[in-house]
């Protein structure tokens, strides 16, 4: 394939175009005002893609603080956590300080689930440690959001619900490391009500199958860890067949409707997802990015001698990615980042679980609690029946070495002292 | 609404910062810190619209001003979720009119038909109306003009769901596939009325198989044809569904490859290898024929996925027959 005319993309107007969302956009992009974290992310992981993050090296810390910025935390009283999360933009008026901004909250304004979405990514990838995430709100937003279908909405004032919402759920649930914001069965009901006559995923019940909105619902079940627990091998081949069968030239979001380059990341992310992407023509389809890149000012647009935008832009470097395009790197597709990125999450995850383990963990793990309370209920008939040799019984050793390691040996030699000096009472 | 059109050329519009009545308000300027990313360069008449629009918000103000305001400023962007929130709060607030409101974000919806929040506020309003009676003619409407519109379809269902409907919706999707047939969104909408009304009964499976075959008859190309073919069967044996493989290979001996067809046809051979029919050996050659057809000929953008299939296909059926044989 790799033949003399082979087509070179233009990977340093790709960077400046990215540069250029991130700095000043023109007018014309004012309907994306309450979506500039958004926008910030497609640029962000678009130049972590393309390896090129030292091009925003000098600004990196700007950017973090303008994400932080916008972060919605919680009051002292923790009473209004429901509404935390990431705002999308500061345009409903919030001052800059997250501070001030939560002693003076603006009525009606709240985070929104894709702003917080594209805010923990883009933190993660400009090599942030979520530090300064209040973890616990963003779950307790999260909880608020989720509807008795299963599904999810974006703020806790009105508004829509669907796919594209699980999958936002789904990912920050995953970066923070911490799923009790989602009610899993109620979720999946959904995701698998969600499944239509066609074998692929539409936005809810009902509606038509589409390459969007099945990656969301397919990337979701992976991130939860259950593709193949909740859908059937047949099933599964169907949805392969339903995926391959998009790819025209360039991928399509729905049958005959025309190709557009998002779609080379939404279904083409999918396909990986089921472990299917090479059965796909990468030939045909690098071919179509061709068509659709804008070697003047950079980044792709939807169709050839369209205009660039971000969203393309930034998905046409993924389509890419998955095609293991040189200079392109590999991207972990569910979360929505390169592989590298992912990585580093995972490290964060790690050193979080160390402290909650090395620490004081917020609260004492239930299952402990129960059993020492068990021990101490049971006492008068323990000490009845209380061996000899008064070595404590192996069960309660058990608790006590998972319990210390945990941290939490000062409160088990207090129960256990206990234990022991009212045994040796009788 | 000849209003809102003369007020979009320029002359005659008045910045919210030169009105009179309000002189009273301290506009809020965003507050976006020393070194703001993806910032927007808006035009004069954004930031003084959202300026006001910041300042109403921060007071909560609830009056006939502050919904006048929301028009400009989801003129402005259709897409701010907060500004069509707040203008939901003054319409319940200062007991609007809602027909009234109907009539705005139907303007509203023909020129940003695309756009998630106008339809949400459209389908919250006719909620509150508890009258759908236009609901039908203005999706239709904006289906003329894109007959895939995911919004438009997204209404019209709730809209059938939630008033009940029902009655003429498959009359109407017949008129849609007569003017397109390769409209996958009526396909999927013929789908849905039937498994809310009458459901797929062994009748209304045996009309929609033949409505289908009809269709693919005059279009054998047509994979929307073909998935709803298939979804009719889903709990069915298609191989099994009378006449449908004799409907397959008649297509077939007049010389139609669509891959499609050949994939339907892969398809029922496999599920006759699975029921374990009698002459596998014929079977299982049939469908590796049909394969290599896919791969080499008829759909080779595909013909790795063909290849894999015949890979699966032999590996899975052939052992078993050559155990059977010896
Ligand atoms: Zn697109």
């Amino acid at each position: 394939m790799a033949g003399p005319n082979r087509h070179e993309f233009n990977w340093k107007k790709h960077v400046r175009f990215f540069k250029m969302c991130l700095q000043v956009v023109p007018g014309r992009y004012a309907s994306m005002d309450t979506t500039r974290m958004t926008v910030a992310f497609f640029a962000i992981s678009g130049l972590d893609m393309l390896d090129q993050m030292d091009a925003i090296e000098k600004d990196r810390q700007k950017m973090v603080d303008w994400i932080y910025s916008l972060q919605y935390l919680p009051n002292a009283a923790r009473s209004n956590e429901g509404q935390c999360g990431f705002r999308g933009s500061s345009t409903a008026g919030r001052p800059f300080d997250p501070k001030e901004s939560s002693r003076n909250p603006v009525p009606h304004d709240s985070g929104h689930i894709a702003g917080t979405y594209s805010a923990l990514l883009s933190l993660l990838i400009l090599g942030d440690n979520l530090s300064k995430i209040d973890r616990p709100a963003i779950v307790a937003g999260l909880r608020k959001l989720q509807l008795s279908d299963g599904s999810f909405s974006a703020t806790p004032e009105d508004g829509e619900n669907d796919m594209r919402f699980v999958y936002c759920a789904a990912c920050i649930s995953y970066v923070l490391d911490d799923w009790s914001g989602i009610d899993r069965p109620k979720v999946i009901r959904y995701i698998k009500n969600s499944l239509t006559y066609e074998g692929a995923f539409a936005q809810g019940p009902g509606l038509e199958a589409h390459g969007g909105t099945t990656f969301c619902a397919v990337a979701s079940l992976v991130l939860m860890g259950c593709l193949h627990e909740v859908i059937s091998p047949s099933q599964l081949d169907r949805l392969k067949r339903w995926c391959l069968l998009r790819q025209q030239s360039g991928f399509q979001g729905r049958p005959n409707k025309p190709v557009d380059t998002c779609y080379s990341f939404w279904v083409g992310g999918t396909l990986q997802l089921l472990g299917v992407f090479n059965y796909s023509n990468n030939l045909f389809n690098r071919g179509f990015l061709e068509e659709t890149e804008d070697s003047v000012v950079g980044g792709f647009a939807k169709w050839p001698d369209n205009s660039p935008d971000p969203l393309h832009a930034y998905f046409g470097v993924c389509g890419l990615s998955l095609m293991s395009e040189p200079g392109v790197l590999k991207m972990d597709a569910a979360l929505n980042v390169s592989e590298r990125s992912a990585a580093r999450l995972r490290g964060i995850h790690s050193l979080w679980r160390d402290s909650a383990d090395g620490g004081v963990p917020p609260l004492l793990p239930l299952e402990h609690t129960a059993f020492l309370k068990r021990c101490l209920m049971a006492l008068p008939s323990a000490a009845a029946t209380a061996d000899a040799s008064r070595s404590p019984p192996k069960h309660i050793l058990d608790s006590y070495l998972i319990l210390s390691s945990t941290g939490w040996l000062w409160l088990i030699s207090v129960c256990v002292a206990l234990i022991y000096s009212i045994t040796w009472m009788f | 609404m000849a209003d809102s059109d003369s007020s979009e050329h320029a002359g005659d519009y008045v910045l919210y910062c030169d009105r009179e009545n309000w002189k009273d308000l301290e506009p809020v300027p965003q507050d976006d810190g020393p070194h703001p990313i993806v910032q927007i360069a808006y035009s004069e008449r954004f930031r003084d619209c959202y300026d006001y629009f910041r300042a109403i918000l921060k007071k909560d103000e609830r009056s006939e001003r502050a919904f006048e305001l929301t028009a400009d400023a989801a003129a402005l962007n259709p897409a701010n979720y907060t500004v069509w929130h707040f203008r939901r709060i003054l319409l319940k607030d200062l007991g609007k009119n809602l027909q009234d409101e109907l009539d705005y974000i139907t303007e509203v919806i023909h020129d940003h038909p695309k756009n998630y929040q106008v339809w949400h506020h459209r389908r919250v309003v006719v909620d509150w109306l508890r009258n759908a009676s236009d609901e039908i003619d203005f999706t239709r409407l904006i289906l003329t003009h894109d007959a895939k519109n995911y919004h438009a379809w997204q209404h019209r269902q709730w809209v059938l769901r939630e008033f009940d409907l029902w009655d003429a919706e498959l009359d109407y999707i017949d008129d849609l596939l007569e003017e397109d047939i390769r409209n996958n969104s009526a396909w999927n909408q013929r789908y849905y009325v039937i498994s809310k009304t009458s459901k797929f009964t062994d009748e209304v499976i045996a009309r929609e198989v033949s409505y289908t075959k009809e269709k693919i008859n005059n279009v054998p190309n047509n994979e929307s044809a073909w998935n709803y073919l298939r979804g009719v069967l889903l709990d069915t044996e298609m191989y099994k569904y009378s006449g449908l493989m004799t409907f397959c290979e008649e297509l077939f001996s007049q010389s139609i490859r669509s891959p499609h067809l050949l994939a339907f046809m892969v398809d029922c051979y496999q599920e006759m290898l699975n029921a374990k029919c009698e002459d596998k050996e014929e079977v299982l050659a049939k469908a590796l024929k049909l394969l290599k057809g896919l791969e080499e000929e008829y759909d080779t953008i595909r013909c790795e996925y063909w290849k894999y299939l015949s890979v699966t296909l032999s590996s899975k059926y052939a052992g078993k027959l050559e155990q059977s044989s010896s």
